[in-house]
């Protein structure tokens, strides 16, 4: 018979002493946890209902008429006294307690805060004034924990809590992009489509996620947006100008035009002078065709295929000759952008494109096939 | 002098370097418990901050293509494309590549879609069989769906001609017989679009045995009334919430499923796509990607999410499950072999020197370690030289350490998508944690051993996979 070696022996013991506390305490965490959640579920589910009734009640309870000569003033009285019996209730709280409950109450008043408008909504923002929502949220964004941050700064917009504004405008320079992300939502609804001109000056480096949550923002505002944009080309930053200019080709407003020309023709950096001719395509107008001809035989691949896209875009038949000559030196990804644009010149480029289709069968016959497919002229192939 | 006496210096070496492999390998698995905790921590507060329903409404949303190779489905191939054109996303497209499929997949395909020869061109940048022909709908509500006909060559082949043929930046590899959640792109793209040097993200796989599924979508998750898809959700839910989502941590990810990856397309072009002469394809093409970015000095990321899902059917009897584990296992071994140059070798930072190093020693020569371990046992009881108390010590506490990490894979489970709301399936979950230990590990542990075998034989078939469908519900709604 073998004899266990002590030390293995001791360091195997330990090892299963260690994995059977382990297996125990993991065992006792879940469900302990699956216990305390459920309880604290029901617990909160059961407040929640609570102050959603009372506050229901208080929203819509219809205050007396104020005097003509009543200070403006009195309507905060008067919404101090409708609150003034649930304030005493948490003072009379456990502080353990008043902390749940506060907690519920803020939820409650942030859930109602996104379906209330006029003087109802007004009611509910100096709620959250008198119980000290705002400044505890205010407070918030300075926590240590990013997760903190930004639910403080999405709650600041839901309540609509001006006095957030300053807090939240620091904000946007968080460490953390959610943090920012969150700021830059909630001043919007704070401050509207003027919040977009500190949001740009401010921002550094926007994700593109940050993009795709600004795009919708922006594109709600539509045109009142543009003069912002504008101004946002001048920034020093490449993804705020690249944002800038994406955003004001998909609103497609004119006065866009001529900033975007001068992009196009100055801007030292060729990654921006072709998103601006891509977002000059967008726009279609016929200022833009000269100086984005001129751009399409550019050393630069992609500057030369966006300016190329462009032209076919605005789709003037004085566009046609030049391309054609660029179609002699392009490789075939080339050539298919440059078809595509051809048939997009009305008819004499359409006549072009359909004289090389009825040629012999090779490459060039292959591209414009492809083209007129897509462009709906043709289906089945052979 | 004994044979015994012989044997006990043997003997006594082999006991230490069992003792010493066994410390590491739970040392190793206890923290990425812990990693995978804190990561799954961070990605479910980080998540709750993000609409996702903005990917949808924003104009800027970047396209995706999905790839979906398929190769005699043809029971099944139609379902699953109509279930893969209704995903909740923004623009996109669902390429099929029909790999030259026998049956009639691609008459299904054209039929049931009303589909046209295109004369769109094909310009390959990845090596791959020749295509047929590329088909396209007369329909506008199946404007996005694009059919590709080739000869065979296989699923890396056919990936490698969707890459070429897509469209979009971003490629989505997927199963043609798996089912995507509604909203799984948008939380698959979305770590792209937070961070620039993202290359491939990986989505969560999760088992469909037993779940009601209807017109394509997993309307009520259930575990499966049969024990081997259990014990299987058991081990994907160790490999995916504990093993992936640590690695991911470390940007170590050596794998991201075959059933659900989303990748860049320039980067999957750039290191020559998938590779054909392997059966683990989908891992060697991670393992590429991150050999070559590193060698080319590229700032990149892989990463997972363990959000996203993707539900697929586990085999239900051994002989495929078998099949399977033999397939993965042989992979394995092949990417290693392919890309030894990187292991415990700095120039590869954290892959080389320890992602690589533990798929070899823990994921790859671990079941031959255990093997070894239950003939020696074998051989020491023959012998009448076993020390009892200390081999059932010595299993009791394995056992632990293997209950613990099962156990701890469902607590993360609980903590985060809670996907099993029964507390029946829950409890259901945990003993087969337990479970396992007797028989199915054992049984696992020869397959993967064998693949050694079949390997070394030059064996490199998938081997047949038969599916029997997603269930339906009984009362037909």
């Amino acid at each position: 018979m073998l004899t266990p070696f002590p030390i293995e022996f001791m360091i195997i013991v330990t090892f299963a002493v260690v994995a059977i506390l382990f297996v125990i305490l993991i065992s006792v965490v879940l469900v302990i946890h699956k216990a305390i959640e459920a309880q604290q579920i029901w617990r909160e589910d059961r407040l929640y209902e609570e102050y959603s009734v009372l506050f229901a009640e208080l929203l819509l309870q219809e205050l007396p008429p104020l005097t003509s000569d009543a200070k403006p003033s009195a309507v905060f009285r008067q919404y101090d006294e409708l609150i003034a019996p649930m304030q005493t209730r948490l003072k009379n709280l456990s502080s353990r307690r008043r902390r749940q409950h506060r907690h519920v109450l803020r939820k409650v008043l942030t859930d109602f805060a996104q379906d209330l408008s006029g003087e109802t909504a007004e009611r509910l923002v100096y709620f959250f004034y008198a119980f000290g929502f705002v400044d505890e949220l205010c407070e918030l964004l300075k926590s240590r924990h990013w997760w903190i941050r930004a639910q403080a700064a999405r709650d600041l917009g839901l309540i609509r809590a001006r006095r957030g504004i300053r807090y939240l405008t620091a904000a946007l320079e968080d460490v953390h992009p959610d943090v920012r992300n969150q700021a830059m939502q909630s001043l919007i609804v704070l401050v509207g489509v003027e919040a977009l001109r500190t949001i740009f000056r401010i921002s550094r480096d926007l994700s593109a996620w940050t993009q795709v949550e600004l795009s919708v923002i922006v594109m709600g505002f539509k045109e009142k947006a543009v003069p912002y944009l504008i101004e946002a080309l001048d920034s020093s930053d490449e993804s705020v100008v690249f944002f800038s200019l994406e955003m004001l080709s998909q609103i497609g407003f004119t006065a866009a035009v001529e900033p975007l020309l001068n992009l196009l023709t100055t801007h030292p950096r060729t990654s921006i002078r072709a998103k601006a001719a891509e977002a000059l395509g967008r726009l279609g107008d016929g200022r833009a065709e000269g100086p984005l001809l001129s751009h399409i035989s550019s050393g630069d691949t992609t500057l030369r295929l966006k300016a190329i896209e462009a032209v076919g875009r605005i789709g003037s038949p004085q566009a046609v000759q030049p391309l054609l000559r660029q179609w002699e030196r392009g490789d075939i990804h080339e050539r298919i952008v440059i078809a595509r644009a051809i048939a997009r010149c009305g008819e004499e480029g359409l006549s072009v494109i359909r004289s090389i289709a009825q040629g012999e069968p090779s490459l060039n016959t292959a591209i414009v096939g492809q083209v007129l497919e897509e462009l709906g002229y043709i289906e089945e192939a052979a | 002098m004994t044979f015994l006496d012989v044997l006990q210096p043997v003997l006594h070496t082999y006991f230490l370097f069992t003792i010493g492999y066994f410390v590491v390998v739970n040392l190793t698995y206890t923290f990425f418990l812990g990693l995978s905790f804190k990561e799954i921590l961070y990605y479910m507060r980080h998540n709750s901050f993000g609409n996702l329903r903005l990917l949808v409404q924003s104009e800027i949303t970047p396209p995706v293509s999905i790839l979906a190779p398929a190769y005699n489905e043809e029971p099944t191939v139609v379902e699953s494309v109509k279930s893969l054109l209704k995903l909740n996303y923004g623009t996109y497209e669902v390429v099929v590549i029909n790999d030259g499929s026998r049956d009639g997949t691609l008459k299904q395909l054209i039929e049931e879609f009303h589909l046209y020869r295109s004369r769109q061109l094909y310009l390959p940048s990845i090596e791959a069989k020749p295509v047929r022909a590329i088909y396209k709908s007369k329909k506008p509500a199946y404007r996005n769906l694009v059919v590709v006909d080739k000869e065979n060559g296989g699923k890396a082949d056919a990936l490698n001609v969707g890459i070429n043929v897509a469209q979009y930046d971003f490629v989505c590899a997927i199963d043609a017989d798996s089912l995507l959640e509604e909203d799984a792109l948008q939380k698959v793209v979305k770590p792209f679009l937070e961070d620039p040097t993202m290359i491939a993200v990986g989505g969560i796989v999760r088992i469909a045995n037993g779940c009601k599924v209807v017109n394509g979508r997993v309307i009520e998750v259930r575990l499966s009334n049969k024990f081997l898809p259990i014990f299987q959700v058991v081990e994907y839910f160790r490999a995916f919430l504990s093993g992936r989502m640590a690695w991911q941590g470390l940007n170590g990810l050596l794998i991201i499923s075959g059933a659900f990856g989303l990748f860049r397309r320039s980067a999957v072009i750039d290191v020559g796509g998938y590779r054909h002469d392997t059966v683990g394809e989908d891992m060697e093409l991670v393992v590429r990607l991150h050999r070559k970015m590193r060698e080319w000095k590229r700032p990149y990321r892989i990463a997972f999410v363990p959000d996203p899902v993707c539900w697929t059917e586990a085999p239900e009897s051994t002989q495929i499950l078998s099949r399977q584990r033999n397939r993965w296992h042989r992979g394995l071994l092949d990417t290693m072999l392919i890309h030894r140059k990187m292991l415990m070798n700095p120039s590869y930072g954290v892959v080389g020197l320890a992602a690589m190093p533990y798929f070899v020693v823990v994921e790859l020569l671990g079941p031959v370690f255990e093997f070894v371990g239950y003939l020696t046992v074998i051989l020491l009881l023959f012998l009448e030289a076993l020390n009892i108390q200390m081999t059932l010590l010595f299993f009791i506490v394995a056992l632990f350490y293997g209950v613990m990490y099962s156990v701890g894979a469902v607590l993360l489970e609980e903590i985060s998508f809670q996907r099993y709301p029964r507390a029946r399936d829950l409890a259901l979950l945990l003993s087969f944690g337990v479970i396992e230990n007797f028989g199915y590990r054992q049984l696992t542990t020869w397959w993967r051993v064998k693949a050694f075998w079949d390997y070394v034989r030059g064996r490199k078939g998938w081997g047949a996979m038969q599916r029997k469908g997603f269930e339906a519900p009984k009362d037909g709604s």
